[in-house]
């Protein structure tokens, strides 16, 4: 039934189109959250997956046309396995980029070792999508929340702080940050005065704020995403607490600059990889994609969705368009330049990431801790 | 608990309870009228401050006056929303009056839903939160721990004449009278020669003013606004509708600050109690008690006059 | 009989072809004829004929429908999507029929439809992780324990009506997922594995094949879906024929008059209740069995809205209704994957024109016959 239709509807394309193309089309899959609150970095891993696509589809050295194949995964588990589901049962997909969001990628990575679709995650930040399996399809192109909370806590800790009140929401990336960044800080020496859970819906956050307040931190730990980050740190002016903000990867993008205005000088934020601004092809993902015009900023992850397709499409040069051959590729991929920094997989085909960067806000502008005038003790972090 | 850190928490809850009321209001107005529950109210809220916003942007160079600001911001932001409500009594309900009425609040959710991820979509940047201006003076007085900013004063005290405005309306007023008529005894009021649609719509249009009037409380409260915010809202403002008893304006009322107490309550009760239970269970404790009193008090605290219609 | 036949194998090859259709333009095309289709019917009368036939041969929509998931089954025999879709539109209608029993006949709408399909996952993930329960025992004790933790509402929602109940069973979906986020030993908001269904020692999960076929492992979990379909249609259908959904009615409709003749308000209104939460956890089981993972972000408020959703677009108190109006709702934000972002406004629009231009959904429930058989008095 099915090929009569795709007959008919391909007998009926090719009466329409004259263009022929020389080269054979290969389709590759992304799957992020293009609808709902997360919604903002899906959209950007997709223009950023999807610049990769066509950039590489104007390289007349290009063995293949490739098409992407992009599907919403809605940030929750069980649409996520359906459209994985599609995506994976879909012959024609070699690979694909896929997941912002942990508990989702933790729900599909049986589906693709089911149907033996090689993957590349592009945003999840759980250690256990990596590492509770050994499914050789699954890779990680970005890090996981560990790297990213050692670093975190043994900056400040290193800059003389000692009390902290973690403020994290309940889903799975802000309790896994929670969870690592209080590990790494008791070992660092830091005192953690109080935790508090928060709904990532959650609006009005003055109880919990008084609370804090009340306790007298020398700096908030926030482990969760931009716009609740954005209606914490307002709130904590409100409330007239003076302490440093320390974010995590999820507060590294243009909307909470935005958001905040001149409230946001002085956050910190860490992010994997390596300071894509600092890279010359960092500098030409974000030239060629404001070309492009999308509507949409990459986000702080669009540099990996644009970086996993990149190595996926690598993968399928050199090996053609088969999931095996390219899975085995994808397997061994070590020291691979890209604009994240150089990519190297371990055993359960993590990126090994050598670098986490520190970003500090200043004058509107995430700018790279080392660089910046806080770093050469011109101005003081939580004023 | 010191004496500065309670007054702060009051504060919080006060900010809060006002905020919520306002749109419980909205809901007891529309089931006042009509018997219907409209769930598109916390989007309308949110269309309403992201209208605010909008205006301001537009009328930012034009004038200087933080306060003729503010002025233009609320005027356009209460129209669009009053218009707005307009059309869906127009449009959506009033011809699903004959319909059952579970069809009016799954038209209205869908149009909720149809609203947010418009602003999602088509607003600039719409799936990001934006920044909300700061109008009002931020200078504010300490003490120990309490830090009251003028700006939340203003924010509580126009929240309070605005609810006050709105009961002396109902009860005082000729347009008043002709809504509680028709949310008596709509055919009586028909046979008197009140003009039901028209009161209806007029109704509908003095609650997503409303509405909108919370938006932009909420705005210049957060200093911030996102597509989504109007989602948790509308459930807590018809929580409190129906806690305090459907169509009843003070239930409304108390409903709001009810639930604004059961949440600051819970932030603070349950860490203190429970050392690991985490703040956000807060919302489970609020609705925990929502059903404990709606087993107790089957038609809200304060009830319907005539609960059975025959 | 010409009529039903011809209709049937239609309206099969439609569906079949829309489960099987991948790119935008067939998509695009066949929700557009479906449409078209569905008004020019309505103006020449076959609908009215469609049904006077259906009175002829009250058992042919039954067989069909079986038939045709079978059918279409054989079809797609090993393209796995297009089965767990269908076996999901099966899973959401035996859900929704459960609600049906709760909203379309006694009155009680339920708006934590999603949090009472969300306790039998969480119970089929623990029982199957931790213990050693047969896994069709699972499915049944799975509804026991959702239809036990929803006793706790009993109270309040037998003391409540109308929209006052409905906030009763907001504030519980609502709680139910906050619960299920903040606690860790059920996995917190990442939720949990949930092994693969297993049948006397056979594990579903590994592909079959047979006679050199190879066919989904998917196809088991539409027969189980399959049946629990059957089961509970059956038992929808036979409690609105008899006495009890008689009484049932009455309930809903008045229930003074009720009372005054003696009918028991507060039995009915929990036999609905609980009968409805057994069969929505029985469901969920089944669920969280093939997509083999839970997390709370599956069930939230905006799921429950969309089962309410579907008996409202099927026609409140219709079960017939319930199949096309799910098959509907799980299928077509889908298809619509190809808008990528613009699904759900869409989606929201089709829902309220729908609802606009059929008040009373898409198979309304008919007055009922008191002489089954006999032509009855209020229809011509």
């Amino acid at each position: 039934m099915k090929s009569i239709v795709s007959a008919l509807v391909l007998a009926l394309c090719s009466g329409l189109s004259f263009s022929v193309s020389a080269k054979d089309t290969v389709k590759i899959a992304y799957i992020g959250p293009l609808t709902g609150g997360v919604s903002a970095n899906g959209i950007g891993g997709r223009n950023s997956a999807d610049l990769a696509v066509r950039m590489r589809n104007q390289d007349p050295n290009a063995k293949y046309k490739y098409e992407l194949v992009s599907a919403d995964d809605e940030c929750k588990p069980n649409v996520g396995v359906q459209v994985a589901t599609k995506i994976a049962s879909d012959n024609s997909i070699i690979a694909g980029v896929t997941h912002y969001c942990s508990a989702v990628a933790m729900s599909t990575v049986d589906v693709y070792h089911k149907f033996g679709l090689p993957v590349m995650v592009w945003g999840a930040v759980l250690p256990e999508i990596t590492y509770a399996n050994d499914y050789k399809e699954v890779h990680r192109v970005n890090g996981t929340m560990i790297n990213q909370n050692e670093v975190a806590a043994k900056f400040l800790t290193g800059l003389g702080y000692k009390k902290w009140v973690i403020i994290h929401d309940t889903t799975d990336y802000g309790k896994g940050h929670n969870k690592y960044f209080t590990q790494y800080l008791t070992k660092n020496g830091g005192q953690i005065l109080g935790t508090f859970g928060v709904t990532a819906d959650q609006q009005d956050f003055t109880a919990e704020l008084t609370k804090i307040k009340e306790l007298k931190p020398e700096v908030v730990y926030f482990g969760g995403l931009t716009p609740i980050g954005i209606r914490i740190r307002t709130q904590m002016d409100r409330l007239g607490i003076k302490a440093v903000f320390e974010g995590t990867s999820g507060i590294k993008s243009d909307a909470y600059i935005e958001g905040l205005g001149k409230l946001s000088e002085g956050s910190l934020s860490f992010i994997e990889g390596a300071p894509w601004e600092k890279l010359p092809g960092g500098l030409e993902f974000i030239a060629k994609y404001n070309q492009q015009k999308y509507p949409d900023a990459p986000e702080a992850y669009g540099p990996f969705a644009y970086t996993a397709a990149n190595l996926i499409m690598d993968a399928i040069e050199k090996a053609g368009p088969n999931r095996k051959k390219v899975m085995d590729v994808l397997n061994k991929t070590n020291n691979v330049e890209t604009i994240i920094g150089k990519v190297s997989f371990d055993d359960r085909r993590q990126n090994i990431v050598p670098l986490i960067s520190k970003y500090v806000a200043q004058d509107g502008k995430w700018v790279v801790w080392e660089d910046s005038l806080y770093a050469k003790k011109q101005r003081k972090l939580g004023q | 608990m010191s004496f500065d850190i309670f007054l702060q928490y009051l504060l919080n809850g006060l900010m809060l309870g006002v905020i919520y009321a306002i749109v419980a209001v909205g809901f007891t107005l529309y089931f006042g009228v009509l018997d219907v529950i409209k769930f598109s109210h916390g989007d309308i809220l949110m269309v309403g401050a992201f209208a605010g916003l909008t205006a301001y942007i537009g009328i930012a160079g034009t004038f200087d006056s933080p306060w003729l600001q503010l002025l233009v911001l609320v005027l356009i932001s209460l129209s669009v929303a009053a218009f707005l409500g307009a059309v869906i009594a127009r449009y959506l309900i009033l011809p699903l009056q004959k319909a059952p009425p579970i069809n009016t609040l799954l038209v209205t959710l869908m149009l909720g839903l149809a609203l947010r991820e418009a602003v999602r979509l088509f607003y600039p940047n719409g799936s990001n939160p934006k920044p909300f201006p700061r109008l009002l003076p931020t200078d504010g007085i300490s003490l120990g721990e309490f830090t009251l900013r003028s700006d939340s004063l203003i924010l509580l005290l126009t929240g309070i004449i605005c609810i006050v405005a709105v009961q002396r309306l109902i009860t005082r007023s000729k347009i008043g009278l002709a809504i509680r008529a028709v949310a008596q005894d709509s055919e009586t009021a028909r046979i008197m020669g009140i003009n039901f649609r028209q009161i209806v719509l007029i109704t509908f249009m003095l609650g997503s003013a409303l509405a909108a009037l919370a938006g932009l409380m909420n705005g210049l409260y957060y200093n911030e606004v996102n597509f989504s915010m109007g989602l948790l809202l509308g459930v807590i403002g018809f929580s409190a509708a129906v806690v305090g008893g459907l169509g009843n304006f003070y239930g409304a009322i108390v409903g709001g600050f009810l639930f604004a107490a059961l949440q600051t309550l819970g932030a603070v009760m349950l860490p203190a109690i429970f050392p690991d239970v985490p703040s956000a269970y807060k919302d489970v404790f609020a609705f925990t008690v929502v059903i404990i009193i709606m087993g107790l008090k089957p038609t809200g605290l304060i009830s319907e006059k005539s609960s059975e219609r025959v | 009989m010409k009529l039903l036949i011809t209709t049937f194998v239609l309206g099969l090859l439609y569906s079949m072809l829309l489960l099987g259709s991948e790119n935008q333009a067939e998509v695009g095309g066949l929700v557009v004829l479906g449409f078209i289709v569905s008004l020019v019917g309505k103006k020449m009368g076959l609908m009215d004929r469609l049904a006077a036939a259906v009175r002829v041969h009250p058992q042919f929509p039954a067989y069909a429908s079986v038939a045709g998931v079978l059918i279409t089954m054989a079809v797609f025999h090993n393209s796995h999507f297009a089965l767990l879709m269908l076996a999901t539109v099966l899973i959401y209608s035996v859900v929704c029929l459960g609600l049906n029993i709760q909203f379309g006949y006694v009155g009680i709408v339920n708006f934590a439809g999603a949090a009472f399909f969300g306790i039998g996952s969480y119970t089929a993930a623990v029982l199957a992780t931790h213990t050693e329960v047969p896994h069709l025992v699972i499915l049944l004790l799975a509804a026991c324990v959702s239809a036990l933790i929803g006793s706790i509402l009993i109270y309040p929602v037998l003391r409540t009506r109308g929209h006052y109940a409905a906030l009763v069973t907001i504030a519980f979906g609502i709680l139910f997922r906050n619960f299920l986020e903040v606690n860790d030993t059920l996995g917190g908001p990442q939720g949990m594995k949930i092994p693969a269904l297993n049948l006397f020692g056979w594990n579903l999960s590994n592909g079959i094949e047979i006679a050199g076929y190879e066919i989904s492992f998917y196809i088991p979990y539409l027969l189980i879906a399959l049946i629990l379909l059957i089961l509970s249609f059956k038992i929808t259908r036979n409690l609105e024929r008899s006495w009890i959904g008689l009484s049932m009615d009455m309930v809903r409709t008045d229930e003074i008059a009720a009372s005054t003749f003696g009918v028991n308000i507060a039995n009915w209104k929990i036999v609905a209740f609980t009968l409805g939460n057994f069969i929505a956890g029985m469901a969920g089981a089944l669920y969280g069995m093939m997509t083999a993972y839970v997390a709370p972000n599956n069930f939230t408020f905006a799921d429950s809205l969309i089962m309410v959703s579907i008996v409202i677009l099927g026609g409140i108190g219709n079960p017939w209704g319930i199949i096309p109006a799910a098959a509907i709702v799980v299928i077509l934000p889908e298809k619509l994957q190809f808008i990528q972002e613009y699904r759900f406004l869409l989606y929201a629009i089709v829902v309220i024109l729908i609802l606009l231009f059929r008040p009373d959904g898409l198979l309304p429930r008919r007055i009922r016959e008191y002489f089954p058989g006999k032509k009855a008095g209020g229809e011509k």
